[in-house]
Parts: structure tokens; C-alpha cells; sequence
């Protein structure tokens, strides 16, 4: 039986599969960037199984249907009611608790929040925001929350970095850090790793964390953050993978592979 | 005091101690000229990202102060001597009024990176060049790690918010060399042949003077002036061998006591 609690033997009793998207489909670069090889027909297959997929990013420089009509474009079979990002998910937690945030985010992203209430901020939502994180646009962040009785911080995600066509760049978890280390306080993380996130996917496919496998390239969000749940987590070898994260000290992937292709391949072979 | 040397040398912290913006503290003029008096060697430190030696060097001369650009010790100093002692061609992220003191450092084709305070180089593309630079082995060097500063218009942010961004990004940590630091205190001793416990500091920061130079290993003392809060003297353990209303009563106290 030990064979079937282990990668790619727990594919067996699988019932959900969750894909992360920038670094797992596409690397991000100019226009809508490439698809990575045998990905389109990776998802083609999972697809067309019996089991359930969805997609689980925390891409926070479009809006949700924008970037996934990118990823159609690309040649994905892949639906807006498939993709869990943290700007929505965001939305939902600040109408609960009746905040009003700053935004510093992508413009591209703006539009996901033209529902909120946005004036007399009493908290900052830090997102990707890229070139906008200029000096000036973070020390207007850190003023409103230092202004702050009690200054809250939300980020979309916590990378710390991601791959470009012409490099690796700093994600939003780097000026996360800035922000909580000037203001002295703990952000609170929406997206991935946050179990809250990962549960809102699970919950959608009605299961439970262990009939569920995560696959992504970033080992700490991805992979940690989907065990931390009760998942497992598989990591491909493309988008912002390093080969030092095969020997992380405290993250352990239940399995490593080349790409994308190559995890639908061992699932799929394991349940005929 | 017991276990102690004879005084050798007296720190002296420039801005919240002898003078603060534009007035100098009074009586320090004197205090320091009674100070140079005794036989004591004297150095005056301080924490900047912006200011190179000649910039200090001329606005205390514009105080009458006496002194001379080589006793003063910055944290540029700092970072200076372990750029040279290291070999270090750096990426420079500081103001382009600090580059002076950098001058004759070799910066061609990098491999370290130095950050001070520079607005105008905290960009998105800069701070991406220096990301990948440390995640390929470069050291990470800062000169402090201050959360933020007062300015005219408000409260700005400090270099440590983007060190600590950085940090946490390429899962490093970087290399501080200004006050708190131990070694700031005693490479600022070191061309002076005296050892801490022959020193004392005098400062106007409970944490960042007094407790970074007893923690070297030498006395502290913590004046009344400049960004002193009443109860500054609790904040730190051991608290501080004297706390003072200003300069001039630690230089009368030195001489009296210590010498």
C-alpha cells in the first residue's frame, strides 16, 4: 500500500487536480507569452478524465477574464468559472469586514475592485504591481498605514520571485516584507499559500484535501502551502524552478518532474 | 570600574549630540575643546546613508566646531573598509551625494551590492538587478537598516524596509555595517590602537549608541538632545553607564571620572 500514499502512486485515489498557471502552462514575457511544450495537450487530457480540474493562481497583474482569455488565446482549454486568483477572493474579505483599501496594484487589476469603496482608505491591498512599485508609490502604502490605529495589510500572494522572458523578478512577497518590516506588523496573505485559498478550491470541487494533488513550480506556495492543507504537492521543473529547491530545508515536494506533460502522463498511466 | 582600562578614546555621535539640525547643542563647542584637552583620542561616528565625510565635515565647521574630515567614521566608512578589506566591486544603491566617499572603488561588472537610501534608485528594474545579482551569490551589504526617516513633508521610508525585501526574496541575509553594529564600533576604534573596554561612546540613540557600544564592549552615554524620549535610558539592558542632560555635562563627567 506504501506505493499508493507516495508520487505517482497517489494517483490512484485521486479525485481533484490542481494546476497552478504562470510556470506550470506559460512563462509570462512579452505579449502573451509561450505556452510551455505538451502543456495545451497536458490539460487536454486531464480534461477529458474523470477527474476534476481547476486552475489556482495568484496572477495579480490582470483581471481574472483578461488574463484568461490570454491563456485561450495560447491554445488552453480553460474557463474564467475554473480559476481561483487572490484579487476576488480579496474582494470578498474586504466587503465582509467593511474595509476600504489603498490599493497598490497592476492597472490592469484595478477594474477587480471598481465594486469597493475606496476613498478614506483604512487599509493597503499590495498585489504584483511591478514598475508601479516605485519608491513613491510604497512610501504612500507605508504612510497610510502608519497612520493607521490599527494598520492592516492584505497581500495578494507572498512570492518572492517569478521568471520573466529576460529574467527572474521580485514579487509581491519582497515589498510585502518591506511594508511589514517599516510598519512592524503582519500582513495578512490572500492567495497562495493561505489555506483559506486553497480550501475555497477544494470546496468548489466538493472534496477533501487528501483526494486532491496541486502541481506548480513554486516550491514554498505551491507545494508547501497545498501539503500544509492536506494535499499533495508535485513540482515541475519549468517556470521558476531552481534545482536548490530539490534539497529546501524545510519544504519536501511528494514528487519533482520535468513539466507538465510528464505529471498528466505518470496520473493518468497510474489510474488505468 | 572594575576590569576596565584607562580611557583611551571618547565616540562622539554627530546629529542629535552636538548639534541638532542647524544649532549646534550649547556649550559643545567648548565641552569638545576641553575634551581634546585630556589625552584621549576622539572620533565622531554617525549612521548616514546620504552624506559623504566632507558634507559632515563642512556643516560642523559652519557650527565652529573643531575637527578634522579623518576623525570622522561613517557607516559609508563602514561599508567602504569592507568593500576594500572584501575586494568587492559593488552595485552602489545610494545617493549620488555618498558616491565621494566611495571614490576610487572599483564598481565595473559587480559582484556586491551595497544599499544605502536612495529613492532614486529604489525602482522596480534596479531592485530586480540587484535581486538577481544577490540570488547569484552576490553579498548582500547595508549600510543600516532604519524602518524610516522624518521628512520635511512626513514620514519616508528607510533603507531597511527594501534590505528586508530583499533579504527575503533571495533568502539571505545581508551584512549591516553601521551603528548597532559591533563591528562598526570597532573598526572605528581600530585606527585609534585601542581596544573597547578603553572607550566610551556618547549618543543621543539609546539602541543604536549607547546599546550597540556596550554591547562592543564599551561604556555608553546617552544625552538628553536630539531624538532623546523620556524613558529612551530603560529601553536597553545593562541601561546606560550615564544618561545626561547634553553633551557637555558626559565631557565633564569623562573628565572627572574616567580619566
Amino acid at each position: 500500500m506504501a506505493a499508493d500514499t507516495g508520487w505517482p502512486g497517489c494517483a490512484k485515489s485521486l479525485k481533484g487536480v490542481i494546476l497552478d498557471l504562470c510556470g506550470v502552462l506559460y512563462d509570462s514575457g512579452e505579449g502573451d507569452g509561450t505556452a510551455i511544450p505538451g502543456s495545451i495537450e497536458a490539460v487536454k487530457k486531464l480534461k477529458a478524465s474523470d477527474l476534476q480540474l481547476r486552475f489556482c493562481t495568484n496572477e495579480t497583474q490582470a483581471a481574472r477574464d483578461t488574463f484568461v482569455a490570454k491563456l485561450q488565446r495560447l491554445g488552453f482549454d480553460i474557463l474564467v468559472s475554473e480559476v481561483f486568483s487572490p484579487a476576488p477572493a480579496a474582494v470578498a474579505v474586504l466587503k465582509e469586514r467593511a474595509l476600504r483599501p489603498h490599493l497598490l496594484v497592476y492597472d490592469g487589476l484595478l477594474p477587480e475592485f471598481d465594486s469597493v469603496d475606496q476613498t478614506n482608505p483604512n487599509c493597503v491591498v499590495i498585489g504584483d504591481a511591478a514598475e508601479k512599485f516605485s519608491y513613491q508609490n510604497l512610501n504612500e502604502a507605508f504612510r497610510v498605514l502608519i497612520g493607521l490605529e490599527k494598520p492592516v495589510l492584505f497581500s495578494l500572494g507572498q512570492g518572492r520571485y517569478y521568471k520573466e522572458t529576460d529574467g527572474l523578478n521580485l514579487d509581491v512577497g519582497a515589498y510585502m516584507k518591506a511594508l511589514e518590516y517599516a510598519c512592524d506588523l503582519k500582513a495578512e496573505v490572500v492567495g497562495k499559500p493561505s489555506p483559506t485559498f486553497f480550501q475555497s478550491v477544494l470546496n468548489d470541487m466538493g472534496l477533501q484535501p487528501h483526494e486532491a494533488l496541486m502541481i506548480g513550480d513554486d516550491l514554498v506556495n505551491d507545494v508547501g502551502g497545498a501539503q500544509r492543507c492536506g494535499m499533495k504537492g508535485v513540482q515541475v521543473r519549468t517556470g521558476k524552478y531552481r534545482p536548490s529547491d530539490e534539497r529546501h530545508s524545510t519544504v519536501t515536494a511528494d514528487g519533482t518532474v520535468d513539466d507538465l506533460a510528464q505529471a498528466a502522463d505518470a496520473i493518468l498511466n497510474h489510474r488505468h | 570600574m572594575a576590569g576596565r582600562r584607562a580611557l583611551k578614546a571618547v565616540l562622539i555621535d554627530l546629529s542629535g549630540t552636538l548639534h541638532v539640525e542647524d544649532a549646534a547643542v550649547p556649550g559643545a563647542q567648548d565641552a569638545l575643546k576641553r575634551l581634546r584637552q585630556a589625552s584621549v583620542a576622539v572620533k565622531f561616528v554617525t549612521n548616514t546613508t546620504k552624506e559623504s565625510k566632507r558634507h559632515l565635515l563642512e556643516r560642523l565647521h559652519r557650527l565652529n566646531f573643531d575637527l578634522q574630515e579623518k576623525e570622522i567614521f561613517t557607516s559609508l566608512s563602514a561599508a567602504r573598509s569592507l568593500l576594500e578589506q572584501k575586494q568587492h566591486r559593488p552595485l552602489l544603491l545610494v545617493e549620488d551625494s555618498a558616491l565621494e566617499d566611495f571614490a576610487g572603488i572599483e564598481t565595473s561588472e559587480p559582484n556586491a551590492v551595497v544599499i544605502g537610501l536612495a529613492p532614486d534608485h529604489f525602482s522596480y528594474q534596479t531592485l530586480n538587478e540587484a535581486f538577481r545579482m544577490i540570488l547569484d551569490g552576490a553579498p548582500l551589504i547595508a549600510i543600516h537598516k532604519a524602518r524610516y526617516y522624518k521628512r520635511k513633508d512626513g514620514l519616508a521610508l528607510g533603507p531597511g524596509p527594501f534590505v528586508t525585501g530583499l533579504e527575503y526574496a533571495a533568502d539571505c541575509k545581508a551584512t549591516v555595517v553601521g551603528k548597532p553594529e559591533k563591528a562598526f564600533f570597532t573598526q572605528a576604534l581600530s585606527d585609534l590602537g585601542c581596544s573597547p573596554n578603553e572607550a566610551v561612546m556618547i549618543g543621543d540613540d539609546a539602541r543604536d549608541d549607547v546599546g550597540g557600544a556596550q554591547n562592543a564592549g564599551m561604556l555608553g552615554i546617552l544625552v538628553r538632545t536630539g531624538k532623546y524620549r523620556e524613558g529612551d535610558e530603560k529601553k536597553i539592558n545593562p541601561s546606560p553607564h550615564l544618561t545626561c542632560d547634553s553633551f557637555p555635562e558626559a565631557v565633564d563627567h569623562i573628565l572627572k571620572n574616567l580619566l
